[in-house]
């Protein structure tokens, strides 16, 4: 029974393929990149908005939540100042020592950021929309391959529309006593969409630490596609830390993609905070042996948040390690998606993976929906998942409220404890810290 | 240890041959045309001699089959099967007319003696001794061949027949149950089921009946190219109970065989059903060529509070398995379990493992999934776990463990876990490793063969699963254990 399929589009599915229609001409790039957005566009045309009878979204339902798309944002005269920046990502994360990349309402912006100072530190690093305009070689092997994940909507819609954000080069054997603060803001009262990428190269033995922070001016509806792209050579070390806390209405699309070379070692931290719907992927693959990641993480979710995380480990060589562990707080009708996946090929002997999804639900209404999947081709292996759901333990509240807490300190301390965990993971004390005091804050007991 | 002795023992005694029921039957059989359409279910429905009703339902699945697809998102591969090149109905001739054991073809009784199962009232099965009494409902191709033990049953009020004979003389019971589980709309192969089904076994344990006997099916696809479509309805009435064990043995054949079975089970207030499988189709051979495609709807509704369903499956056979036992746990403190054991070799696919739908307050639900892959075979667990709305304080343990021998199988797992309550409480927990070099170098080390050593580690590892089975089935399935790892190692 083959029945011709219908091309069927909502009105946000054919609203995308305008977009770009309309934007195409006035895209950064030089004609290898107009050949690439148009068969980036061609894949998603193809697709279409992933929905739930596509396996890998079968809890965000994507093509159900856009109505419509908001025309691109491209506005450079936007007024961010100390107290903004403040305020849009918080003082404790500002406060870190760090160089800081300002990219906002869609524009990178290089009178906020520290490229002087990264430049003179050895860094290669250039606005995106300039890079694509004479791309050089590792930025095109970067682009190509994250083109290669075939049927990824997020990243074919990125890579046909991405207008901003910045390309990172660091040299071989050099390493960044600072991190790296890349702030993504939107706009205030503004309803647009924003693409952009961010590609990363750590050449052999270089390390760094980039944070990725998102936070808000105040738009009022945004549409965010951030894809980043990181290279890892052979014994080279990226340390990947996410604060996401974007306006309540923002639909937020993320994929973070490493590979990851012999001997390298990729971390990847996300807190999740903000927006109405938000999907984080993360793809991790293992080209070279011994290779490390960590990947771990908090989501904060209450109200109606809808937040995924989809992580994909590949294991194509042998003796690689992955862990990761996520902890997920529930709260009010909000619904919490976690959804990893270990692969280990024929060749990948000796690995060594470990999953870990823990939810805590607060309200009878909550929601936590876990997919931790092994696909394992290699018998000499140690893997193994776990995936925990429940509510506050009624013991451990009865022993501090018998230690005279009142009750809901009692609780705040066991969420906070629970949530705690995650942030284990995390090397960088500082960070941890910052990010710890964003937790509380959400929490509603900030520290003292 | 004493268990261990004998599991060696055991081990030692298997024969050379890799699938010792093999062989088949010569026996005349009378068979519906070739391939399916109206007048095919028409066909099956008079043969079983079945009033208006029950044709018209499965008329029904006929038709609502025609729209429906093959379902696809399994991870198994195989060619697409031509079900215009399948014989849907296949009796042995000797059985029609009135049913005794003595009538029965010497020649299928010959049949079941080989394969052990005992079919003779004052047999028991065979090698083990002391064992219990066990009634059987031996089902050939598309027909029952007999059923034992009816008198002693029927005195305790337990209906046991098979379910042609339920539908023409309990119609009441079959009506109200028959489809309430697993609707005729439910997936391809069960709807497929719904309109072709041929026979399978009728269970009715009345209100704080404690079934005085296990109760068991054979299955054997003999004849060629021919699909088995059984369909078993148990139902155990308030606070009764039933233990049931499900046998499946097919010849070695080039083809693949067909076999799409349903299996409802309805467990009312204070019930308990043990549904007990051991499945050992023919998985082809080493070349992966031949086998039984095994695409199973199993489902079980614990409908009455307090009620309990347990599923223990044993999957040895098969060249492809498709087959998710599940549950749901309607009635407030309900409980479901899951014991399985999966072993594939050769080129066998196995994507099972089950569903845990907590709908009732209080409900609990236990998983333990072994799996086992060998050879170049595929092993798959998919699981779904979830708690609706008003499941508050529902419990599950998912355990789901497995082990690879070789280098060029693969294991996988994938559960689903829905909580959509926050008083429920899930845990999940998975591992995946290969057979540690330090205990087989032990047991080597003690003398043991490498075979024997990693049939030996292997019992270790499904003993969880292994305990859950009745006694009588524990001993045959630690040798079906050791056979289809044969060959694995080395």
């Amino acid at each position: 029974m083959d029945l011709p399929v219908q091309q069927f589009r909502t009105e946000a599915e054919q609203e995308l393929l305008d977009l770009f229609e309309r934007s195409v001409d006035a895209l950064p790039g030089d004609a290898s990149i107009a050949a690439m957005r148009k068969a980036a566009i061609r894949t998603y045309a193809g697709l279409g908005l992933p929905h739930r009878r596509v396996e890998a979204w079968k809890y965000t339902d994507l093509r159900g939540a856009l109505d419509n798309v908001p025309p691109l944002l491209a506005e450079l005269d936007v007024q961010v100042g100390e107290s903004e920046l403040e305020a849009a990502i918080g003082k404790a994360c500002l406060g870190l020592p760090a160089y800081r990349v300002v990219v906002a309402a869609g524009e990178f912006r290089g009178d906020l950021s520290d490229i002087g100072a990264l430049r003179d530190d050895g860094v290669e690093v250039v606005s995106l929309a300039q890079m694509l305009e004479s791309p050089a070689d590792w930025l095109t092997a970067s682009l190509e391959d994250a083109a290669g994940c075939g049927d990824d909507v997020v990243i074919a819609l990125n890579t046909a529309l991405m207008t901003a954000g910045v390309a990172l080069r660091l040299p071989e054997g050099l390493t960044l006593q600072k991190p790296i603060q890349l702030i993504h803001l939107d706009m205030i009262g503004a309803s647009g969409s924003i693409f952009t990428r961010n590609v990363v190269v750590a050449e052999k033995g270089a390390s760094a630490t980039l944070i990725e922070s998102f936070g808000t001016l105040g738009a009022k509806e945004l549409q965010r596609n951030a894809v980043t792209t990181v290279s890892l050579a052979e014994k080279s070390a990226i340390h990947h830390v996410k604060l996401q806390r974007e306006a309540i209405e923002t639909i937020h699309l993320n994929v973070w993609a490493a590979n990851v070379g012999t001997e390298a070692r990729y971390n990847a931290f996300q807190l999740s905070a903000g927006a109405a719907l938000s999907r984080n992927q993360v793809y991790v693959r293992f080209d070279g042996e011994d290779g490390a990641t960590d990947i771990s993480g908090a989501t904060l979710a209450r109200g109606r948040q809808h937040c995924d995380t989809t992580l994909v480990v590949e294991h194509n060589v042998p003796s690689c390690e992955s862990r990761e562990l996520f902890k997920l707080v529930l709260d009010d009708e909000a619904r919490g998606v976690f959804q990893g996946k270990i692969v280990v090929k024929q060749d990948a002997q000796k690995t060594d993976g470990k999953q870990m999804s823990q939810a805590l639900l607060l309200s009878e209404t909550a929601e936590f929906d876990s997919k931790p999947e092994l696909e394992i081709y290699a018998d000499d292996v140690v893997c193994g998942h776990g995936a925990t759901s429940g509510q506050i333990d009624e013991d451990l509240l009865f022993y501090l409220r018998a230690r005279g807490l009142p009750e809901d300190q009692a609780r705040a301390l066991l969420i906070q404890a629970f949530v705690g965990e995650a942030f284990e993971a995390l090397d960088d004390e500082a960070i941890g810290d910052a990010l710890t005091i964003v937790a509380a804050e959400w929490l509603g007991t900030p520290l003292e | 240890m004493p268990a261990v002795e004998e599991t060696v023992e055991r081990v030692k005694e298997i024969d050379v041959d890799k699938y010792k029921y093999g062989f088949s039957t010569d026996i005349e059989s009378v068979k519906a045309p070739k391939g399916l359409n109206e007048d095919i279910v028409r066909f099956i429905s008079a043969k079983k001699e079945e009033p208006e009703w029950m044709l018209e339902w499965r008329l029904e699945a006929y038709k609502r089959w025609r729209t429906m697809t093959e379902p696809t998102w399994a991870k198994v591969h195989y060619p697409k099967i031509d079900f215009e090149d399948l014989y849907y109905y296949a009796a042995p001739k000797s059985t029609e007319g009135p049913k005794s054991l003595d009538e029965v073809d010497p020649e299928l009784l010959r049949t079941y003696e080989k394969l052990g199962i005992p079919l003779k009232e004052q047999e028991v099965l065979a090698g083990v001794q002391g064992a219990p009494k066990v009634a059987v409902d031996a089902v050939f191709d598309s027909v029952s061949v007999v059923t034992t033990f009816r008198d002693e049953l029927a005195k305790a009020g337990v209906i046991f027949c098979s379910i042609s004979e339920a539908v023409k003389d309990h119609p009441d019971l079959v009506k109200k149950y028959l489809g309430s589980v697993v609707p005729v709309t439910d997936n391809f192969y069960a709807t497929l089921n719904s309109a072709v089904f041929s026979d399978g076994s009728f269970v009715y344990v009345p209100e704080g009946v404690r079934c005085p006997m296990e109760l068991s099916t054979y299955f054997r696809i003999n004849a060629e190219n021919t699909g088995q479509f059984e369909r078993t309805l148990i139902i155990a009435d308030k606070g009764s109970y039933v233990s049931y064990l499900e046998g499946c043995t097919a010849p070695m054949r080039d083809e693949n065989q067909l076999h799409a079975a349903v299996v409802e089970l309805v467990a009312l207030e204070d019930a308990e059903i043990k549904y007990s499988t051991v499945q050992n189709w023919y998985p082809g051979d080493a070349e992966g060529k031949g086998g039984v495609y095994n695409f199973v709807t199993k489902r079980g509704d614990c409908r009455g509070d307090r009620s309990k369903i347990s599923w223990t499956q044993v999957e040895t056979g098969s060249a492809i398995t498709w087959k998710y036992p599940s549950c749901i746990l309607r009635g407030h403190g309900s409980r479901g379990e899951f014991y399985s054991i999966a072993i594939s070799n050769g080129y066998q696919q196995v994507d099972s493992g089950t569903k845990m739908i907590h709908l009732g307050r209080d409900t609990s639900s236990r998983i333990i999934s072994k799996g086992i892959a060998a050879g170049f075979s595929d092993n798959t667990y998919r699981g779904l776990v979830s708690a609706h709305r008003r499941a508050t304080n529902a419990r599950n343990f998912t355990c789901c463990d497995s082990l690879l021998i070789g280098n060029r199988c693969g294991a996988h797992t994938v559960p689903y876990i829905e909580a959509k309550n926050a008083s429920a409480t899930f845990e999940h927990e998975a591992t995946t490793s290969k057979i540690s070099d330090d205990q087989l170098f032990y047991c080597l080390s003690r003398g043991l063969s490498e075979e024997e050593a990693v049939a030996l580690i292997v019992n270790g590892f499904v003993r969880d699963v292994l305990q859950q089975l009745p006694m009588e089935f524990m001993a045959e399935t630690q040798k079906l254990i050791g056979i289809s790892l044969e060959g694995s190692v080395g």
